[in-house]
């Protein structure tokens, strides 16, 4: 566990929240405009080619008019992997994107764009259709979201 | 059945959105354990020389436009074979909104379904069979 208390050390100024996805996965809940931040510390401390993002997983909370953005970021030399979550407002979704950074987030981005629609500002590479059928998109839905009609 | 095709089968496999469960159990058939090559079927490199078409998932609105086309690719006498429930009619994904409603046979003609979530390999080959005439049918089974 003592690698979770070195990550947690590195951005611990950005960390407004934190609870635990599962035993040996913490979440570190941090403010959208410190996202870039947070990362570059992390790149920093532990190289260019340390981390990996696995998933960005966005969770549509209806009820509390927010959508949530989850990194679930690989960071090799620890064999651990760390969930940095972000949370944008649902009517205005906009995080600064991570592909100039780690240009593996490529793929992470364009599905949660095509199905949350949360608008990743600075990847030029997003596009509809990417998962959800021309049909769908011609609608202009985004089918994850809780009040879509599918 | 063409006698062109008949002793030596050679399959394409093509996922259009499974769980990979049906995918497994196709790999599986294929391997020594169940020793398909002794029927002459083999995996074809290509589509262009395949002459079976192995279905397997529900079939998505994007993939349901590729398989089409590979359809279209495979050459002269060609067979498709849909494997699993979902290939059916869409499974537990019938009336997605990503899923073409109904199977593979809303898309390509299909020959031969083998029914099952996943089915057994042993099914998948005597389907094969079936299809090439190369099995008999017990008086009271239907097929």
């Amino acid at each position: 566990m003592s690698s979770i208390k070195e990550i947690e050390d590195i951005f611990s100024s950005y960390i407004i929240g934190k609870d635990t996805v599962k035993p040996n996965r913490p979440r570190f809940h941090i403010d959208v405009s410190n996202l870039k931040e947070a990362i570059t510390l992390l790149k920093q401390r532990f190289g260019e080619e340390a981390l990996y993002i696995s998933n960005i997983i966005g969770v549509d909370k209806i009820t509390e008019g927010i959508i949530e953005v989850n990194y679930f970021i690989h960071i090799i030399p620890l064999a651990n992997t760390i969930v940095i979550k972000v949370v944008v407002p649902r009517d205005k979704p906009q995080v600064p994107s991570l592909i100039d950074m780690i240009p593996g987030a490529y793929s992470g981005e364009c599905e949660t764009y095509d199905l949350l629609g949360v608008d990743f500002v600075g990847n030029k590479y997003l596009k509809r259709s990417f998962f959800v059928p021309t049909d769908v998109v011609s609608r202009d839905i985004f089918p994850l979201r809780k009040d879509a009609k599918v | 059945m063409s006698k062109l095709i008949k002793y030596s089968p050679w399959l394409v496999h093509f996922n259009t959105g499974a769980c990979n469960g049906c995918d497994i159990e196709v790999l599986a058939a294929i391997t020594p354990l169940y020793d398909p090559e002794r029927y002459g079927v083999k995996l074809s490199p290509s589509i262009r020389h395949g002459d079976i078409l192995i279905v397997t998932g529900a079939v998505t609105k994007k993939a349901g436009e590729r398989l089409k086309r590979l359809y279209e690719q495979m050459p002269g006498i060609k067979y498709v074979v849909a494997v699993g429930a979902c290939a059916y009619d869409g499974g537990v994904f019938k009336g997605s909104y990503s899923s073409i409603s109904g199977g593979a046979n809303k898309v390509i003609p299909v020959n031969a379904y083998v029914p099952g979530c996943p089915p057994r390999p042993e099914e998948i080959l005597r389907a094969l069979l079936l299809l090439l005439d190369r099995e008999k049918v017990k008086g009271d089974e239907q097929h």
